[in-house]
């Protein structure tokens, strides 16, 4: 002991002390300002519009996450996104990952393309890349190709149509007392449409007792929906699937439906997809004639949403926020709650986190159907849940599952 | 399958066929009246149609100047957009296209065809991009009743019935009306024999004291707007963006060279033919193949009569 009472134990507590002040300092040092998350999706081209819907959302998250104090195992870093146009073909959207993985070497992850067919394309070049990517795209193609670092957010299309049809035929069982059987099909000739009803031909109609009486596919763009609707007219289904990819063939089909006097719910329709509850279909038809369509998708804000939904409505100016929109603020939640668990926006480590998830009622999590986020091995979200809305008065309410929906469903009885 | 059943849709193909077939028409003749007259192959001319649809919105619904005509208002926007075109096109082959055609490529090699593909090919391009950033990626529609509802025919066989579209067939009428108009103008009067004149041969023209570049100025904002009123005929039934120029820039090029290069109402009836194509080959083959038929029928056109259906193998406008 000295006289100053500072002794050698005392020195080397300080001594490690400092020790980790400096490691902490240092840790501080190397945790980025900022880390880049991308969304590459259509811009331009005749998709764009889905494309800037994807961007409002992904932004809306990125806003959010800074706001409330950026990635904290991060020392606070906050998150940024950078944007890549898929523009209007496949080889766009190829050119455009390899221009965002050679200009952003930094990346921590991304989301996009939208089409499933522009994801494909895309997630040849991020799996190289070793960038986790997140996609809301349908096709089950995208999960059977043995790649780490892809992440399919959706319930793939050969699921979505195993899964719509007992909610379909209960409903309707509840409303006319008695079972569908003719079923009518329509859908265009594209990747997702065509995973979606080749189920659906093959074995689920026949396990219902549903005989497919008409079976239309078409090349989209529709120039006239004349030949198919005849068809379906002819063939008196009970109810039909209509399964197709834009707006203007949904509008085309709808309007053409109404004019031989199977619309405005007289014939029970049933879409799928993001495209058929957006605002700007209702603009180029009406109401009327969209009135009692059903929709089945892959996520959709329900009541448990909706404060998340006032503010997206009053930020974007848009009149609601839909499959398109969720979708990208999720993401974005996804990374950051996988920088934040591994304390890290290394796009390895990154990935790892996600693989590892598990997560049941919180955090990103929440924002999906099924409230539990854990992908397999093939990057599938396990448990991954169909939402069904179906339009009412000019507004696409989400009336299934009921935990989420904010209205009740009703099968249109003709 | 059911004899009635197959008596309905194969009147209401050929019905479905017509109607279509005639708005084709109209948007081949614009094509076809600049081919004829310039000899300007037009990759821009889908474009052109796309720009018709704007003008024919924005008229009705984006600034609702036209909103008071009602249910006319759609029908007469589109007319409107020939001349909101009509000047446009003036600019740009002003500008642009005279730069690779008419008397300045004359004596060259190629006639000045390479650059006029690199050109229209670009203003294709400028136009859907600048179409992008101006009108945005929101798909628009001139909004009408009609184009939801149609006059029911009873045939009186059964129930068979020939559903009318309302929007198609108001838009069908509308474009006979304009093609007839197009050709007596070029038939009947002063200005439609210097066209002709300076399409015949544009030297001796020069040497008339037609000035060939200014007819060609006109023939090429004249197919322009001609192709624009089809657009904004489409526009009341059909929602678009500012890609839509490409569903449609085949569709005339199958239309222009099945009725004979350059004829103008040889291209009518080549629209016409696309559209009853269209319409039957849905009858018996998957519609998937709708386009395909277009292109058989093409390809045999090709092959058994090379000047087109209804051209003369050196018909001209």
């Amino acid at each position: 002991m000295t006289d100053s009472g500072f002794t050698r134990r005392d020195a080397l507590a300080l001594g490690a002390g400092m020790a980790a002040l400096g490691g902490a300092g240092r840790a501080r040092a190397q945790a980025p300002a900022e880390v880049k998350v991308a969304l590459l999706a259509p811009i331009s081209g005749p998709w764009a519009r889905q494309g800037l819907l994807m961007k409002m959302g992904a932004e809306m998250a990125i806003d959010d996450i800074n706001a409330s104090g950026g990635i904290r195992s991060l020392g606070g870093a906050r998150m940024r996104l950078v944007v890549y146009d898929a523009g209007d073909s496949t080889e766009k959207a190829k050119n455009a990952a390899q221009r965002m993985v050679a200009q952003e070497p930094d990346l921590a992850g991304g989301t996009g393309a939208w089409l499933s067919s522009f994801t494909l394309a895309v997630t040849e070049v991020t799996e190289r890349a070793e960038l986790p990517w997140l996609t809301l795209s349908y096709a089950d193609s995208l999960t059977s190709r043995g790649f780490r670092y892809i992440f399919q957010s959706s319930p793939t299309n050969d699921n979505q149509a195993i899964a719509v049809l007992p909610t379909l035929m209960a409903l309707a069982e509840r409303a006319t007392g008695k079972k569908p059987t003719r079923l009518g099909l329509i859908s265009d000739s594209t990747a997702s449409p065509q995973s979606f009803v080749r189920p659906v031909r093959a074995t689920e109609a026949a396990k219902y007792g549903l005989r497919i009486v008409v079976d239309e596919t078409f090349t989209p763009p529709l120039s006239d929906a004349t030949p198919l609707i005849q068809k379906v007219r002819s063939a008196r289904p009970d109810f039909l699937l209509f399964i197709a990819t834009n707006v203007p063939d949904d509008k085309l089909v709808m309007e053409k439906l109404n004019e031989y006097g199977l619309g405005q719910a007289k014939l029970p329709t049933i879409g799928n997809g993001g495209h058929m509850a957006v605002p700007e279909l209702v603009q180029l038809t009406s109401p009327e004639i969209l009135e009692g369509l059903m929709v089945c998708m892959a996520n959709w804000p329900g009541k448990d949403q909706e404060a998340l939904t006032r503010r997206f409505v009053e930020r974007t100016k848009e009149p609601w926020m839909g499959h398109d929109s969720i979708f990208p603020y999720a993401h974005m939640m996804i990374f950051r709650e996988a920088m934040e668990r591994s304390g890290s926006a290394d796009r390895n480590k990154v990935a790892e986190a996600i693989r590892g998830f598990d997560i049941r009622n919180e955090g990103p999590a929440l924002f999906f159907p099924s409230k539990r986020l854990k992908y397999d091995a093939r990057g599938r979200l396990e448990d991954a849940q169909l939402v069904t809305v179906q339009w009412k008065s000019g507004v696409p309410q989400l009336v299934d599952p009921p935990s989420m929906a904010t209205a009740a469903a009703y099968w249109p009885k003709g | 399958m059911d004899a009635q059943i197959l008596l309905e849709n194969a009147l209401n193909a050929c019905v479905a066929g017509l109607v279509i077939g005639c708005i084709y028409g109209l948007m081949c003749v614009g094509l076809s009246l600049i081919f004829g007259i310039m000899r300007v192959v037009n990759f821009a001319q889908g474009d052109l149609l796309m720009l018709g649809a704007y003008a024919a919105f924005y008229l009705v619904a984006g600034w609702g100047l036209l909103a008071f005509l009602g249910l006319a208002g759609p029908f007469a926007a589109a007319v409107l957009a020939g001349p909101i075109v009509f000047a446009g096109a003036w600019l740009i082959h002003r500008w642009l296209v005279s730069q690779v055609s008419g008397l300045r490529t004359a004596g060259s090699l190629d006639e000045g065809h390479f650059g006029q593909l690199i050109v229209t090919l670009g203003l294709a391009l400028i136009l859907q991009n600048g179409g992008l950033i101006l009108f945005g990626s929101t798909p628009r529609a001139v909004r009408t009743p009609l184009s939801a509802s149609a006059w029911l025919v009873e045939v009186g066989i059964g129930d068979t019935t020939i559903f009318l579209n309302k929007a198609r067939v108001i838009a069908c009428l509308v474009a006979i009306v304009v093609v007839v108009g197009l050709w007596l103008l070029l038939d009947r009067t002063r200005l439609g024999r210097a066209l002709r004149a300076a399409a015949d041969n544009p030297t001796a023209a020069t040497y008339m004291g037609i000035n060939v570049d200014r007819a060609h100025r006109i023939a090429f904002a004249l197919g322009s707007a001609v192709t624009a009123i089809a657009g904004g005929l489409v526009a009341s039934y059909l929602s678009f963006t500012p890609f839509m120029g490409l569903d449609f820039v085949v569709i005339m090029y199958a239309g222009v060279v099945l009725g004979g290069m350059g004829s103008l109402l040889g291209a009518f009836w080549g629209g016409v033919t696309i559209g009853f194509v269209q319409q039957f080959s849905a009858l018996a083959l998957p519609p998937q193949l709708q386009n395909a038929a277009i292109f058989v029928v093409f390809l045999l056109i090709i092959i058994l009569r090379p000047q087109g259906l209804f051209g003369r193998s050196a018909d001209r406008a």
